[in-house]
């Protein structure tokens, strides 16, 4: 299996703050890889820069061998580089349907032209957003709420209409940012097996999570992080046993949670 | 809240288009027929409502810059700079006028890319005071141009007529000076439906979906692969394009420039003219512009009193319907909705609150809980 | 050149002190007041009212003519700043918190705010009012201070008395301002309100209360700055709001809603007005100076939209 995404040596610095230093790893193609590190680790910051929310100050990211950093998000998406956001990102004023529609944005024939006259290539695309994304609703689960206004969902919800607005573009490669945070063991567990569906699906996944359990369960290899460098990199099982992750990731939040 | 069952979007198509018809009635044989019942007294209404027309065109732009996210007061630039520029096209290169509306359009757009490729990156109070600005720039300029005349009197001869190119088909007879109001009063209607059919046509598109993705969240539609900046000048550049050319026929119809045509009050104008239609409608703005503009043409008798009889009028609408006349529709919708529909909508809202709770309990591990709540609660607001 | 800038510093105290209550109303509740250049001529007009009426009295009771004007003056300020908080706390409390409180969007109050100021354009220059007249009040003092032979430049400088004496009380009224949000409880408050008003309604902040003394506070720095301007320049009933255009940019260029950015920006568009004629002059261009500045200004904030002091998107 050949690595889609490579990430070669990017730091991004913030004033004086190096938050993220010189990190390096790869995705193989349709792999789950969990990049994960204690809060300040910098993995918010690294998943903009893969996902070129964010310019690096030095280093690059390489989908299939071609460089995207410093391209506008947008492009980056049409080459199937993907983010999701956090719950609370959504049109508020939308149904669920609507959004998932207006996700379908990258798979449109027709262009703004097409669309105002409604050319046949402008209805056959509607026609089509409106049935894949039917399809996805309901692999996800969201059909029963395809109507309701997104700001009205509750929480696990909208964490997959989130994921369901990713899968619409049609991604090769999915970035999901912390899909677990805030879920019991139930709502994970049930979110874990939906990250594993998409890899059914064919996609590629990187997620960063905070979440050590659920990530153990799911991820194929590990990447830790902390202070802004990569500390380890391996299956759960190496990450596991590796004492430097215990040392800076379980030892520290052993201490947070008090035990 | 809303609920939509399948067969209220045929039934309003049909309503639509039955308001459409009744419109055009209205404007082309309804107004001309009273108008005609007294000719003397009424003529003047033809001056009025051509203006009204015109100025709807341009709210109607604003209207779209909001439906972008932007709240833009900087409508009178493109209007201002759309009636000099078809007015020296005319008086200095001979064009015929109703091309020189359409150069007056494109060359609005084509400075609102230039001017929208800075300025459209900036949101909420940043845009609105810089396009503000800009209109403060118009007036300069205009004062400061000889081809403008210093922005003092520069008269325009009525429009000529227009013939198919080659031929000698006239399809716009030359406007006569007795004819001009009644001759503006065509077109200007003509061109307010255009507008707002295109405008209605646009919003309902995929194309309005997409400027509503933008106006809730520009980052979350960029990372599904939207264009953003593409998209918000295309927009820009349609409500400049639509304020160039009302520009350039108001500017017509006056058959007189000058810099006070299009003054920053006139931007500010364009805006209270969404607000008070509601932001919600694609109707709002001509329906904003024909209440204010007509009520403020009634309110001249007044004299002295005119202006403040009106801000308090302002005011208190403000009072009664703060989100805009076409809020009305929607309270009118709450009370005329079919029963069934609203015993579906009332228990729907009954069952909100019970998920709400069902998802604080769902929250057992009381770190994460603590972590996520405010967030969520921000989310929500 | 020394005239140049000492113009430049007069102005922008002047400027300073509109920009400041225009920023404290957006600030504390992300108003856009457009009626505040007409607040600003209100404070004008009722100052000069007062003066005309009670300037007398002090000639009747055998003062010097400067005293009297000065002492006169100080009352008029005070009785104008005092009716202008209480004008301003009863928009607040009247119009402006029920609109927001009642409408959908943020936005609604932008259109408040033009409509009172139609409101008071239609009022102020009414025969029972104010009259359509522009006024300015005579110099406090007479006599100027002057330079025949400044350092850098040719030509003397001149001063006139009454404009040190304004433009002091100006700097007075900033520095007042500055140190009541700074050392008093109420400004304290205000501030927390302007940086997250729930954390601030978390900690126990009264948040109406503080925004209706806010808004107060606003139109009251809006008054009294017409106070002291009519004394220098006349001022017409319908001026207002060429001036709220100009506290828009100040308040704009300093960064909307900070404190520091509004005295900033009324001190960099008062030295750009006195600055860029000067520079233009010699060019026969001193009449393209306010394109100039609006065009600069315009092309700054498009490259830097939080101005100088602000934080991104405020």
């Amino acid at each position: 299996m050949s690595e889609i995404l490579q990430v070669k040596s990017i730091t991004k610095k913030f004033g004086g703050l190096t938050a993220v230093n010189g990190v390096s790893f790869g995705v193989k193609e349709k792999e789950i890889l969990s990049v994960i590190g204690p809060n300040g680790a910098g993995k918010s910051t690294l998943f903009k820069l893969i996902s070129s929310f964010m310019k690096p100050s030095d280093g690059e990211v390489l989908f299939n061998g071609k460089r995207i950093s410093n391209q506008a998000p947008h492009i980056v998406a049409r080459k199937g580089v993907v983010r999701t956001f956090q719950e609370t990102t959504i049109f508020k004023n939308m149904t669920v349907k609507q959004t998932v529609i207006v996700a379908h944005h990258l798979r449109s024939k027709a262009n703004l032209w097409g669309y105002f006259v409604s050319t046949p290539n402008a209805r056959n695309d509607e026609k089509h957003f409106g049935d894949s994304a039917d399809e996805i609703l309901e692999f996800l689960g969201l059909s029963s709420m395809a109507n309701e206004q997104a700001s009205n969902l509750p929480h696990g919800h909208l964490r997959a209409l989130g994921i369901a607005m990713g899968l619409a573009t049609n991604p090769k490669i999915l970035l999901l940012d912390e899909p677990f945070a805030g879920m019991n063991h139930d709502e994970t567990m049930k979110a874990v097996k939906m990250v594993r569906d998409l890899r059914k699906r064919g996609l590629t996944v990187l997620l960063v999570e905070h979440d050590m359990h659920a990530v153990m369960t799911i991820s194929d290899r590990i990447v830790v992080l902390n202070f802004g460098t990569k500390i380890a990199e391996g299956t759960p099982e190496q990450i596991q046993k590796n004492p430097a992750v215990i040392e800076a990731y379980l030892g520290h939040e052993d201490k947070e949670i008090g035990l | 809240m809303k609920v939509k069952p399948h067969t209220e979007s045929g039934l309003k198509t049909w309503v639509g288009l039955a308001a459409l018809v009744l419109a055009m009635g209205l404007f082309y044989f309804g107004i001309p027929a009273l108008i005609a019942q007294n000719p003397e007294v009424y003529s003047r209404y033809y001056t009025t409502l051509s203006g009204i027309a015109l100025l709807s065109m341009a709210s109607a732009g604003v209207w779209l810059t909001f439906y972008i996210g932007r709240i833009n007061i900087g409508q009178g630039v493109f209007c201002l700079f759309g009636a000099y520029i078809s007015g020296i096209l005319v008086v200095n290169y001979g064009m015929n006028f109703w091309y020189s509306a359409i150069w007056a359009g494109v060359i609005c757009s084509l400075l609102s890319f230039l001017i929208g490729l800075p300025i459209l990156r900036l949101r909420g109070v940043y845009f609105a005071m810089v396009t503000l600005i800009s209109t403060q720039v118009a007036t300069l300029v205009v004062q400061n141009l000889a081809i403008t005349k210093q922005g003092r009197s520069f008269a325009l001869p009525p429009p000529a007529a227009l013939t198919l190119p080659g031929t000698d088909i006239v399809v716009i007879p030359a406007f006569t000076l007795e004819g001009a109001a009644v001759g503006f009063y065509f077109a200007a209607i003509t061109l307010m439906i255009l507008t707002f059919l295109g405008l209605y046509r646009l919003v309902n598109s995929r194309i309005g979906q997409l400027c509503k993705s933008l106006q809730q969240n520009e980052e979350l539609a960029s990372s599904l692969g939207v264009n953003i900046v593409w998209l918000r000048l295309v927009a820009y550049a349609i409500s400049c394009f639509v304020g160039g050319v009302a520009g350039a026929f108001y500017g017509a119809q006056q058959a007189n420039l000058n810099v006070s045509l299009f003054t920053v009050q006139d931007s500010v104008n364009f805006l209270l003219y969404c607000f008070m239609g509601g932001l919600n409608y694609v109707v709002g703005p001509l329906i904003g512009t024909i209440t204010l503009r007509l009520g403020w043409d009634q309110l001249s008798p007044t004299g002295e009193y005119q202006l403040a009889i009106y801000a308090l009028a302002l005011i208190i609408l403000m009072f009664i319907l703060p989100n805009g006349l076409m809020s009305l529709v929607e309270e009118g919708k709450k009370w005329f909705i079919r029963p069934n529909h609203r015993q579906k909508l009332q228990s729907m809202s009954a069952q909100k609150p019970v998920k709400t709770v069902a998802k604080s309990a769902a929250k057992k591990r009381p770190k994460t809980a603590a972590k996520t709540a405010p967030k969520s609660n921000k989310g929500r607001k | 050149m020394e005239q140049v800038i000492a113009n430049g510093l007069f102005t922008g105290a002047q400027y300073a002190l509109i920009a400041l209550g225009l920023t404290l109303i957006f600030g504390l509740m992300n108003v856009l007041n457009f009626a505040h250049g007409q607040m600003f001529v209100l404070g004008a007009l009722f100052a000069y009212t007062i003066f005309n009426h009670i300037v007398e009295l002090g000639w009747f009771l055998g003062m010097t003519p400067w005293l009297a004007n000065i002492l006169t003056f100080m009352v008029a300020l005070v009785a104008t700043l005092v009716f202008l908080a209480f004008v301003g706390a009863l928009f607040e409390r009247f119009l402006f918190r029920t609109v927001i409180k009642r409408s959908s969007r943020d936005e609604s109050t932008m259109l408040l705010a033009a409509a009172t100021a139609f409101l008071l354009d239609a009022l102020l220059p009414m025969k029972h009012v104010f009259g359509e007249l522009s006024h300015s009040l005579p110099a406090l003092i007479e006599g100027s201070f002057s330079i025949e032979q400044p350092w850098f430049s040719d030509t003397p400088f001149y001063m006139p008395y009454s404009k040190v004496f304004i433009g002091g009380l100006a700097l007075f009224l900033i520095a007042g301002f500055m140190a009541f949000m700074q050392y008093t409880k109420p400004g304290r408050a205000m501030r927390a309100l302007a940086q997250d008003k729930i954390a601030a309604q978390l900690m126990g902040v009264h948040v109406d209360r503080f925004t209706m003394l806010g808004f107060a506070l606003g139109a009251m720095l809006a008054g009294g700055i017409g106070a002291l301007i009519v004394t220098i320049t006349n001022i017409g009933p319908t001026a207002g709001s060429s001036f709220s255009i100009k506290a828009f940019i100040m308040v704009m260029i300093g960064g909307a809603g900070v404190v520091g950015g509004a005295i900033a920006g009324g001190f960099v568009l008062g030295m750009m007005e006195s600055i860029v004629p000067t520079l233009l002059a010699p060019y026969d261009l001193a009449n393209l100076s306010d394109l100039i500045i609006f065009a600069a200004l315009m092309i700054f904030l498009s490259f830097r939209p939080q101005g100088l002091m602000g934080k991104p998107w405020g």
